[in-house]
């Protein structure tokens, strides 16, 4: 197949809709009313981050992994909370850096500097690292990287099991170099017991091995069948509960042991750690969990509804949006509010949660959205503040009122990459804030910097390492 | 003791191993967390404190407690007993998986009396997860602006919707709201029609409270931090605000950078993937269990083929006798990965895995070492050894309930690994425990305090 060409859409500026002032976000509101968003608004807002301290400026995180997001992610709320976090990534870079979508070249970015291409989904998880490269195929490299764990706190790596410790750098190794050091290893299934992962295995593994899989998507009635993530989100999870546990290890060894510790995160093991009651209601009665769409087993009102153009979500899983509810279906359509709010079996809360009991009121919703757009229904649901928004894509998200005013969704003028809309870091905080400083680098860019100002390294040995293949 | 001349695997048995779990220190021994929350973002955030070692005590209201413990699967399971108020109604499983080795004390917020309790709590504790809607534990002065006063080391987790400030503050929130409106909905799930994919479909939910308990995951990583620059370097509490809307956004992935930069709004691919190829879900079409009569047990099976090299696919043609035609043509990746040639290459695997099961199709690619993985539901994934053996999947002797089969943990740690004692405890179990170690009252008082409603 050719390459497709780049279609001649305009692309339009970023924000498209000015981003709402804080007159209008407030107006009408009584002094009292004001005071306690606008402490939080001086208190959190990120404009202000560049005037705080960082949290964790004192530590040094190495990222040796490549192939996947999950050390990527983890290493990602590492530089976002201000450590340094450096990639150490084979000649050539991490291959995760040539994806995009359908291999469309038209859609990567290029730095002004090299000119290197790199996907977005790579370009959005590169912030604030700095990227050099090392051969760890070789022994000189291997060795280097011995160097650079000697001065460093946290070393995180996914290469298949027992590879690093074949090489003489695993935590057996390591942590005899640098007690202090704390090593994560992130995974899909793990690398020991009797599914551990073989050479390069990807975020579906954990997604189907976990049971999220087998329970996400339609039922078979419905057409439907067991349906992965859109996202890698086991590579997520995965890399926020290793996150989790190498900050935790961080916390008792300057506290307490003065040493490190091994750690061990996998993609399914977060997953089924947070797969709601799945276990607890297995083990009580051998309940399988259906799929159930887009509807939810546990609460009623509490799904993403179709309406004339789209998708609304609406939840109201206590007695007081229940009804609110049904009072906004009712200013249209009496009947149905009646046929709702007078049905005993449907009084009380727990009582709606049986299937026929879902089946009755969201038919009995879906026939009022059939008459109204996302747009009227959010507003209608939203005027009796019942919990509601629409199924919003990319262009709804960029330009929602809510985020471009909290700087949710943001522009970064990157020195390398220019304009870049990306996410910032999602936890505000008061005096030390996480924060975005840059997007990313090409691969191997810091390598003249860091082999300087670390190994002391003068411009004839970089030159050397380059010639022999280490770097 | 680990030993040098043992293989990595045994190595990792050791140091990892589950059954020593309880002869190891706990990373937060002594630590205090207040958990001040309902349904699960803030349950969660504060359990994996819990898990660690810090004493986290849940204070929810009396009788009751709170609403995410009349949750539960069509209403069926429910665990005995709700409280001693109560005992002939239970807990649902809704509240199963976010309260893990807490304290359960029962207080009425709204008197002063039980500001008061709020209050001393707060004077000795490290950590607090609230996720009340913005502003309410100010105006009831139990609130960072309040706390921070009593105790200025005090780490204070805000979760929620919106957030506190900003056009959308006082819009209500849940999970699945924070995936719609962040975004992950429109990218999970089959793609509309007309987007060269053979299924078709709408925008999807995770099936799990995703944004909620992932959101916690977020707000404990903030909060960790917190207290690691606290006892490092600065010495002061913090306070955090997480939005679970925007946390969804920040998952899409580079969604956001598409979009900004070529005005591509990114949709869904359903079961295959984007960027790889081979590596998506293919229907083996026998049911792994043809004597049974649970409608999900007779579904065909599901199984992910990952063969997404060069090298691999060539493997994988050898292998799979419908793929032999279509080797030469998409033995380079550039050519497999658009999307015509993936509906080509799926549509031969589907009907090469017509008359198997997904265990046939999973021993044919392991025997010639090609990776893949069934989709397998919760009662299969529940019997492998393997989440058994490393503790992410456990039977639990608990106190209250007895038996129960309850999740594990997240991650493994060699010295101070995280641990689970019980899955929870009714509405104000250790309400004399905790008010006489954190308040110094005496029975008289708690007596009085319970007889005026006030725990």
């Amino acid at each position: 197949m050719t390459e497709i060409k780049s279609s001649d859409i305009p692309v339009l500026p970023w924000p498209a809709v000015p981003i709402p002032t804080p007159d209008e976000v407030y107006k009408g509101l009584s002094e009292a009313a004001r005071n306690y968003p606008n402490w939080l608004e001086e208190n959190v807002h990120f404009r202000d981050v560049g005037k705080k301290p960082e949290k964790l400026s004192r530590l040094r995180v190495l990222d040796v992994t490549q192939k996947s997001m999950s050390g990527h992610w983890c290493t990602s709320l590492f530089g976002e909370h201000g450590a340094e976090v450096i990639m150490v990534e084979p000649p050539g870079g991490d291959p995760t850096r040539k994806l995009t979508p359908f291999n469309r070249k038209q859609l990567m970015f290029k730095d002004n500097v090299v000119g290197e291409a790199i996907g977005s989904k790579f370009l959005h998880e590169c912030r604030n690292k700095s990227s050099i490269t090392l051969n760890l195929e070789t022994a000189e490299g291997r060795e280097l990287l011995k160097k650079l764990v000697v001065d460093s706190d946290v070393l995180v790596e996914n290469y298949p099991p027992g590879q690093f410790d074949a090489w003489g750098i695993g935590y057996r190794q390591l942590s005899q170099l640098n007690p202090r050091l704390v090593y994560c290893w992130v995974g899909q299934r793990g690398q020991w017991g009797p599914l551990k992962d073989r050479p390069w295995m990807y975020d579906p593994v954990a997604q189907s091995a976990c049971g999220f899989t087998h329970g996400t998507g339609a039922p078979a009635a419905f057409g439907g069948r067991p349906t992965r993530s859109g996202m890698w989100v086991c590579d997520y999870v995965g890399g926020t509960t290793a996150a989790m546990g190498i900050m935790a290890a961080l916390n008792y060894r300057d506290r307490i042991s003065g040493r490190g510790q091994f750690v061990e995160a996998t993609g399914a093991a977060g997953i089924m750690r947070i797969i709601d009651y799945n276990w607890g209601w297995q083990g009580m009665d051998g309940s399988i969990r259906p799929r159930f769409g887009n509807w939810d087993l546990a609460i009623n009102i509490y799904a993403v509804n179709p309406c004339k153009d789209g998708q609304i979500m609406v939840g109201g899983g206590h007695d007081r949006l229940w009804y609110r509810i049904w009072k906004t279906v009712g200013k249209d359509r009496p009947e149905l509010e009646q046929h709702i709010v007078e049905d005993p079996a449907l009084k009380v809360v727990v009582d709606r949660l049986p299937f026929y009991a879902q089946v009755e009121t969201y038919t009995t919703f879906a026939d009022w959205f059939k008459d109204n757009s996302r747009l009227e229904a959010e507003l209608k649901l939203q005027a009796e503040e019942v919990a509601s928004g629409g199924v919003t894509f990319a262009d709804e998200v960029a330009e929602f009122p809510h985020f471009k005013y909290r700087g949710h969704v943001n522009v970064i003028d990157d020195v390398l990459y220019g304009k870049i809309l990306h996410s910032p870091p999602s936890q505000l905080a008061q005096k030390a804030p996480p924060r975005l400083k840059w997007i990313g680098r090409p691969t191997g860019y810091d390598n003249e910097e860091v082999y300087r100002r670390i190994f002391g390294f003068k411009k004839d040995d970089i030159d050397g390492l380059k010639r022999r293949g280490v770097i | 003791m680990a030993e040098a001349h043992q293989s990595f695997e045994e190595y990792c048995r050791t140091v990892f191993d589950a059954k020593k779990i309880f002869e190891k220190p706990e990373a937060f021994k002594g630590y205090v967390a207040i958990s001040t929350t309902q349904y699960i973002l803030g349950p969660s955030c504060a359990n994996y404190f819990a898990e660690l070692g810090a004493e986290t005590i849940k204070i929810e209201l009396p009788r009751r407690g709170e609403p995410m413990r009349h949750t539960t699967p069509y209403n069926e399971p429910f665990l005995y007993p709700l409280s001693k108020q109560m005992p002939d109604k239970g807990t649902g499983l809704g509240f199963f998986g976010a309260n893990h080795n807490e304290y359960f004390l029962s207080v009425d917020f709204h008197k002063p009396e039980g500001v008061e309790i709020v209050h001393r709590i707060q004077a000795k504790a490290d950590i607090q997860a609230e996720n009340y809607r913005p502003g309410t534990f100010d105006r009831w002065g139990i609130g960072y602006r309040q706390a921070s006063k009593i105790n200025p080391r005090l780490i204070y987790i805000w979760m929620g919707g919106f957030g506190g400030w900003g056009p959308g503050r006082v819009r209500a929130s849940y999970d699945i709201l924070g995936q719609a409106q962040g975004g992950t909905f429109s990218i999970t799930g089959f793609p509309g029609p007309g987007q060269g994919h053979p299924a078709v479909g709408l925008p999807s939910k995770h099936t799990i409270w995703l944004a909620d308990y992932w959101g916690g995951m977020m707000g404990c990583f903030a909060g960790l931090a917190a207290l690691w620059w606290r006892d490092n370097v600065s010495g002061t509490g913090e306070f955090i605000e997480y939005s679970q809307v925007h946390g969804a956004t920040r998952i899409i992935e580079g969604t956001l950078p598409l979009y900004g930069r070529y005005g591509v709004i990114r949709q869904r691919w359903g079961n295959w993937d984007t960027e790889l190829c081979v590596h998506g879900i293919v229907q083996a079409g026998k049911s792994s269990y043809p004597g049974s009569n649970i409608p999900l047990e007779m579904e065909p099976g599901q199984i992910l083929i990952s063969a997404p090299e060069d090298s691999d696919y060539a493997k994988l043609c050898k292998l799979v006798p419908n793929l032999a035609p279509l080797a030469g043509k998409y033995a380079r990746y550039e050519d497999r990965i658009q999307p015509a040639a993936q509906t080509e290459i799926y549509t031969a695997l589907e009907a090469w895995a017509k008359d198997k099961t997904k265990e046939e199709v999973w021993k044919l690619m392991e025997d010639n070492n090609i990776n893949s993985q069934p989709v397998w539901s919760n009662k299969e994934a529940s019997k492998q050894e393997h989440f058994h053996l490393r503790d992410e999947l456990h039977w639990l002797d608990d106190p209250t309930f007895g038996d129960v089969l309850s999740q594990g943990l997240p991650y493994h740690l060699s010295e101070t690994p995280a641990r689970h004692r019980w899955v929870f405890k009714p509405v104000g179990a250790d309400n004399e425990y905790i008010l006489q170690k954190y308040c110094g009252y005496g029975l008289d008082q708690i007596r009085e305090l319970e007889k005026n409603d006030i725990i």
